[in-house]
């Protein structure tokens, strides 16, 4: 068995002991009620075997990490899958160093949810070994990517727990209008992240059955001089066609649930680059998102929110709100280090410009100008709890755009990160 | 403002107008507070920051808009969205050669027209986005002076007994009994501190207790290395200041870098492909490049340097192997391996002329590309040339055009002169690649005359290719050391700032009973700790949470 082939195995089993250690996470939060040692015992006891599976995991993770180093030949943070793998890496690594402060068992609750999302979402993309282009030879893609990373890894963990106090502090049972807002924004908060569950799930259904169907598209364009070029190109889409891209003929489709024909074509104005198929997969996701949360909320019988509310009952409040703030302030500076600071040393070198406003350039800044904002607000009264904690998860939404949308949604000097 | 605010405290000290707690003995001013219990706002530890003046003036008041935090939230959320809206679309800057005014539209229709007309096609470049950045830097400079000054003074000179409710609004405070001797219990929990690392001072049964107070400066050194920063990107508006050309060098040629005294020959250039063995199996057979140098020679010209008429003296002075991710470098002067052109470019033809009625052939002649010389003589006749197009297309209206100044298409009309024909000649297109020949029909063109003559190359000895060019940027960028230098200083400050804490315990015996306040301005978490675990060293044991006084909890 070669060094990459270990690896990839490591890399199910750190999935699978990440799975199992939410799953613990989950018996520590939900078991309090039904054991019949005392409540605290049980969290000491449950907690503890939870952290212990979460660190084997991580161990796995690592193993992946490094052998797939060692038989790829170059750290393993070039493309979209081993960033993706790496990031979720950091985040469990922000997790120990957090948790050693802290001690908060259910932390774990909802970071390791998170970091099973990520790594699932790494291996939607292609996975083998790509050797180095000319652009990425340089030590600074060792050292920026990991700071950067790191960075983003602790304001992940500030989202947890930012997420944590609101699902703990908003009250499903008040009926006052800020509290049915808040109750709202919760509620959509959770089913963007069952979205995203739904669209992980759907692209490995579809592949484990083998889905395929391609497209033939005619794109005429006319340049300055008036002269009509037209090209054609091939389109692969490994989901069913809801929408099939703009001005193209069906080359070869399997059928999916009697469907044989594609139902609507791509607008023409969606012009970026995969931009049908991104459209298809979105419609997709948000589809078999919308059963998966119907479905939940049959099984529940309330909100999802509400019942995640009560799980989180004697923890107190302040301690997660300053959890949150501590995991943000701990990855300001390494956020800062690794995708400005160092991003501009490495662009200086490759790129002979220290910025040059590229869309992940961009991106990287304004992540950083919001956390700025975020930080000036903590000082400020009445931005602690319920309003900081908003911003703790708004701000992952910037750094996951930062990280993913850049690369899917526009174009730039980054754009081999993409898939 | 209130400009009678009473700001003399009980304890006899004077404060100047907008202090929140006392100077001296930390009793909060503000009207209503004393009542209050809840955990008091230690922000700049209560001081009047400069903005906080009676009657202010003008000056006063730009002073006071620029000192807020609310505003420079506000500039910073302002910035934010400024920068987002500028990646929406591709930035102008990102192409070559395009017109703007009507790229936009054309692509991105009716939004497309307007983001164009409200210039957020050059979001980063415009006057307005500049502006928000400097009112940035204003208000970094001005909120770090209103705040600094007076809280340096506050801690250079502090109170070691506090009023007692100082004490115990604070977020970590306990209160209890005491045995023993006041001043011995109060020197025994001081040993405790100082083995934490903390600085104590005592004053008979009054204890400061303080560690990290350098931590606070951090925020200032932070924001003082963004304001060097900031400096040195303005300075590289300047001219002089920074440098930006590029230059295309073939293979073999040295060229002068446009604006300075230097030459650069490019000896090698090299370019290599990833091979099958090398690649995964899912990219095999793609090209995949694994190398782009340029094995660059650096010249100055070291006599006749402005005399057209004599090839200017060149000194070697640097020789490196640019790859991407390692240029050239030599005094603050940059060259980085930007691009290549690799593709087969005619660099000149020898073509003959047969006459078809003679059969007899004249020539051959040498026809270069670029800058080629305009008659040949030929026998009997004379080539006389008219017209070239470098890369030869028909427009919209059917026109001959040409689409680049690369030959990739070249076509040249010329005015043959000679015995049977007309006085002043007759025009003949000539192009000298076989494909374009037939594609855009020489011989029609040509009508008649093709009938009788013909311009062709005999052999593919008679065709000269231009060797691989690279390209390369070539850039000084003299404020380079200051961006590095604010950059490294605001890392240091923000460092300083988040990995250390300020913390102050505070403690007072009054009648066998002891007060202790203790304060940070993070992590209140470790703050209690500390706090039990030196209690504990003197024999009380007390839970840390129990130490908590309570966050805004109502």
């Amino acid at each position: 068995m070669s060094l990459l082939d270990f690896s990839s195995d490591a890399f199910i089993v750190a999935f699978f002991l990440y799975c199992f250690g939410f799953m613990f996470y989950g018996i520590t939060a939900l078991g309090r009620k039904w054991s019949d040692r005392s409540p605290e015992e049980h969290v000491r006891r449950w907690g503890r075997i939870a952290y212990f599976v979460s660190l084997l995991g991580f161990a796995a993770h690592l193993t992946f990490f490094f052998t797939r180093w060692a038989g790829g030949g170059h750290i393993p943070t070039s493309n979209m899958y081993e960033f993706m793998t790496f990031l979720a890496m950091a985040i469990m690594f922000a997790f120990i160093i957090v948790n050693a402060i802290y001690r908060k068992p259910l932390l774990g609750l909802f970071t390791l949810p998170l970091v099973v999302i990520i790594v699932a979402f790494a291996a939607v993309f292609p996975q083998e070994v790509q050797p180095l282009i000319p652009a990425l030879q340089s030590i600074w893609l060792k050292v920026h990517v990991t700071t950067a990373a790191t960075g983003e890894a602790f304001f992940a963990v500030g989202f947890a727990a930012g997420l944590m106090y609101l699902l703990r502090t908003v009250d499903f049972k008040q009926t006052s209008e800020k509290a049915k807002r808040e109750q709202r924004w919760v509620e959509f908060t959770l089913y963007v992240i069952i979205i995203i569950i739904a669209f992980i799930s759907s692209v490995f259904a579809f592949r484990g059955a083998g889905y395929e169907a391609s497209f033939t598209q005619e794109n005429v364009t006319i340049d300055e001089k008036g002269i009509e070029n037209s090209t054609t190109e091939t389109v692969e889409y490994s989901l069913p066609p809801i929408f099939k891209p703009y001005n193209s003929q069906v080359v070869a489709m399997d059928t999916f649930l009697g469907m044989k024909e594609p139902l609507f074509e791509t607008p023409h104005w969606m012009k970026g680059v995969n931009a049908a198929r991104k459209l298809n997969t979105i419609t997709w996701s948000i589809i078999n998102g919308s059963i998966l949360y119907a479905l939940i909320r049959l099984a529940l019988r309330k909100r999802v929110g509400a019942a995640i509310h009560p799980l989180l009952g004697d923890i107190d409040a302040d301690d997660i709100d300053e959890i949150s703030y501590r995991a943000i302030a701990i990855g300001y500076p390494v956020f800062m280090l690794g995708a400005l600071i160092f991003a501009m040393i490495w662009a200086y070198i490759a790129w002979s410009r220290f910025w040059g406003w590229d869309p992940k350039e961009v991106w990287a800044l304004i992540t950083w100008l919001y956390y700025t904002a975020y930080l000036h607000f903590r000082l400020s009264r009445g931005w602690h709890g319920a309003k900081s904690a908003w911003l703790a998860v708004i701000g992952f939404v910037v750094v996951m755009f930062t990280l993913i949308g850049v690369n899917l949604v526009l174009v730039g000097l980054h754009s081999y990160a993409g898939v | 403002m209130l400009a009678f605010e009473n700001t003399k405290c009980e304890c006899g000290h004077q404060n100047p107008v907008g202090t929140v707690l006392c100077e001296s003995c930390g009793y909060p001013l503000e009207i209503g507070e004393q009542e209050n219990d809840a955990p008091l706002e230690m922000r700049y530890d209560g001081i009047a920051r400069r903005s906080q003046k009676s009657n202010p003036n003008v000056i006063d008041r730009v002073w006071n808009f620029f000192s807020s935090v609310k505003v420079a939230i506000r500039l910073i959320i302002i910035t934010l969205l400024a920068a987002m809206i500028g990646t929406i679309f591709t930035q102008e800057n990102a192409f070559i050669s395009f017109d703007p005014s009507t790229y936009y539209e054309e692509r991105y229709g009716w939004i497309g027209k307007w983001y164009y007309k409200l210039g957020f096609s050059n979001t980063y470049e415009s006057w307005w986005f500049i502006l928000l950045l400097v009112m940035i830097g204003t208000s970094l400079v001005i909120c770090s002076l209103d705040r600094v000054l007076p809280l340096y003074r506050a801690l250079n000179k502090q109170q070691i007994r506090k009023h007692s409710q100082f004490l115990t609004r604070q977020k970590t405070v306990y209160t209890g009994p005491i045995e023993g001797a006041e001043e011995a219990w109060t020197s025994s929990i001081g040993a405790q501190l100082k083995r934490k690392h903390y600085r104590v001072h005592q004053d008979g049964s009054a204890l400061l207790a303080e560690k990290y107070r350098f931590s606070r400066w951090g925020p200032y050194i932070n924001h003082i290395g963004l304001i060097v920063f900031l400096l040195a990107v303005l300075l590289r508006s300047l001219p002089g200041w920074a440098m930006d050309n590029y230059v295309t060098v073939a293979e073999g040629s040295t060229v002068q870098i446009p604006d300075t005294k230097y030459y650069i020959k490019n000896e090698k250039f090299t370019i290599d492909y990833y091979t099958d063995a090398e690649l995964p199996k899912e990219l095999k057979g793609t090209s995949r490049a694994k190398l782009y140098e340029t094995r660059a020679v650096l010249y100055t010209c070291s006599a006749d340097c402005d005399d057209p008429s004599k090839q200017p003296q060149l000194t070697e002075v640097n020789r490196h192997n640019i790859v991407v991710n390692d240029p050239l470098s030599y005094k603050g002067l940059k060259a980085y391996q930007f691009g290549f052109d690799d593709t087969p470019k005619l660099k000149a033809v020898n073509p003959v002329l047969i006459d078809h009625k003679t059969g007899k052939t004249y020539g051959p002649f040498n026809l270069v590309m670029k800058d080629p010389q305009l008659t040949y003589n030929l026998g009997p006749y004379t080539l006389e040339l008219k017209q070239t197009y470098m890369d030869f297309a028909l427009d919209a209206e059917g026109k001959p055009t040409t689409k680049s100044r690369e030959p990739n298409a070249p076509a040249f009309v010329f005015v043959i002169k000679g015995p049977d024909l007309a006085a002043d000649g007759e025009p003949y297109m000539y192009f000298p690649k076989q494909n374009d020949k037939v594609r855009f029909s020489q011989d029609m063109i040509n009508g008649e005359l093709a009938k009788r003559f013909e311009i062709k190359v005999p052999s593919m000895t008679g065709v000269e290719f231009a060797p691989v060019e690279t390209s390369l940027n070539i850039r000084t960028d003299r404020a380079m050391p200051y961006i590095w230098f604010g950059a490294a200083i605001s890392m240091i400050g923000l460092i300083m700032g988040s990995y250390w804490q300020h913390r102050r315990i505070w403690l007072r015996i009054d009648d066998g009973e002891v007060t202790l306040g203790a304060h940070t301005n993070k992590n209140n978490y470790g703050m209690r700790a500390e706090v039990a675990s030196a209690l504990r060293g003197i024999g009380v044991v007390v839970e840390p949470k129990l130490l908590d006084n309570g966050r805004n909890k109502s």
